[in-house]
């Protein structure tokens, strides 16, 4: 019968509850929270797009009197902390987890990474040679426009509805921000932008406990 | 009663194999963090691996991370499989509805 001193579930219904329970304690720590992959970007959208559209307001005007580096110094400072706080989740969560997930992760890391340094290297030799408001359009611009290509890839990878439905939703306001023109964009962007990412990461968090329910 | 697979219908197995299964299809979890997630003792699990891997249902593999050995396991093709259909199994038990041909 059983040799060893591994009991048999007192009847089905332990065992299945059982099974449940232990299935969901394991994604729930595999998975990393949500929230914590989310919401940081979208707090650093809407305080530093903010911030740029305070300072560099439509019409050359400035509705905040603020130093002029001052927008992008907190946004970067906001972007490279929304970064570490996602780091750190995913460490956490896929710590000791090795195979197709990790090198999914890995390659889809390195799209960002690469990317962004390819195409901002080009800006910087454009942006030089554009008026100050110009510049800050085209940065804002192909760097929002690259982030929603990124997140429509991404969801195709792990078929991850809100993340595609945030890509659609960053590329579309992107493309009105843009028409709308330099100064606006900022605002578009600080309010949809990070409204977007706020909503699409609650989004993620319910799927995510559907998913982890025992 | 329907004949339940001995080597899974075993607390402490179905445990590891539940826990397994949360794990996506091509990925490989190291021993001490799956000691960690079923809080069992290194020699419990090391014990139910045993089994798991004679049954050919877990596969386990050494490899080296840096310069310290690491032991990697993962569900075998098999082992989902006996999953998935011990785990129907008990679903056939507590519903016994007859969705399928009537025998």
């Amino acid at each position: 019968m059983h040799p060893d001193d591994d009991p048999p579930p007192a009847d089905a219904a332990t065992a299945l509850q059982l099974i449940r329970k232990q299935r969901g304690a394991t994604a729930r720590r595999l998975d990393p929270d949500a929230r914590l992959l989310y919401w940081p970007w979208g707090v650093a959208w809407l305080v530093g797009f903010g911030l740029f559209f305070l300072r560099f307001s439509p019409g050359e005007r400035e509705l905040l009197r603020l130093p002029s580096w001052l927008p992008l110094t907190v946004l970067f400072a906001l972007l490279l902390a929304a970064a570490a706080v996602q780091g750190a989740a995913r460490e956490r969560a896929h710590d000791q987890v090795t195979g197709d997930s990790a090198r999914r992760g890995r390659w889809y890391g390195c799209a960002w990474g690469l990317g962004s340094v390819s195409v901002y290297a080009g800006l910087v030799r454009i942006s030089e040679h554009l008026p100050h408001d110009l510049a800050a359009l085209l940065w804002s611009a192909t760097a929002a426009g690259l982030i929603g290509a990124l997140q429509m890839a991404g969801a195709a990878i792990w078929l991850d509805r809100p993340l595609f439905g945030l890509g659609v939703w960053i590329s579309v306001i992107n493309l009105v921000g843009t028409i709308a023109g330099p100064g606006w964009h900022a605002l578009v962007v600080a309010v949809a932008g990070s409204g977007g990412i706020l909503v699409a990461g609650a989004l993620a968090r319910r799927r995510q406990r559907e998913r982890h329910q025992p | 009663m329907t004949e339940l697979d001995p080597v899974i219908h075993a607390q402490a197995r179905l445990r590891v194999v539940a826990s397994l299964s949360a794990l996506g299809d091509g990925d490989m979890i190291a021993f001490p963090r799956l000691q960690e997630l079923l809080a069992m003792t290194a020699g419990n699990l090391s014990v139910h691996l045993r089994k798991l891997e004679d049954a050919g249902y877990v596969e386990v593999s050494k490899t080296h991370r840096g310069r310290t050995p690491a032991t990697l396991i993962r569900l075998s093709r098999r082992g989902r499989l006996a999953f998935e259909e011990y785990t129907e199994a008990i679903r056939t038990l507590l519903d016994p509805t007859p969705t399928k041909e009537q025998s």
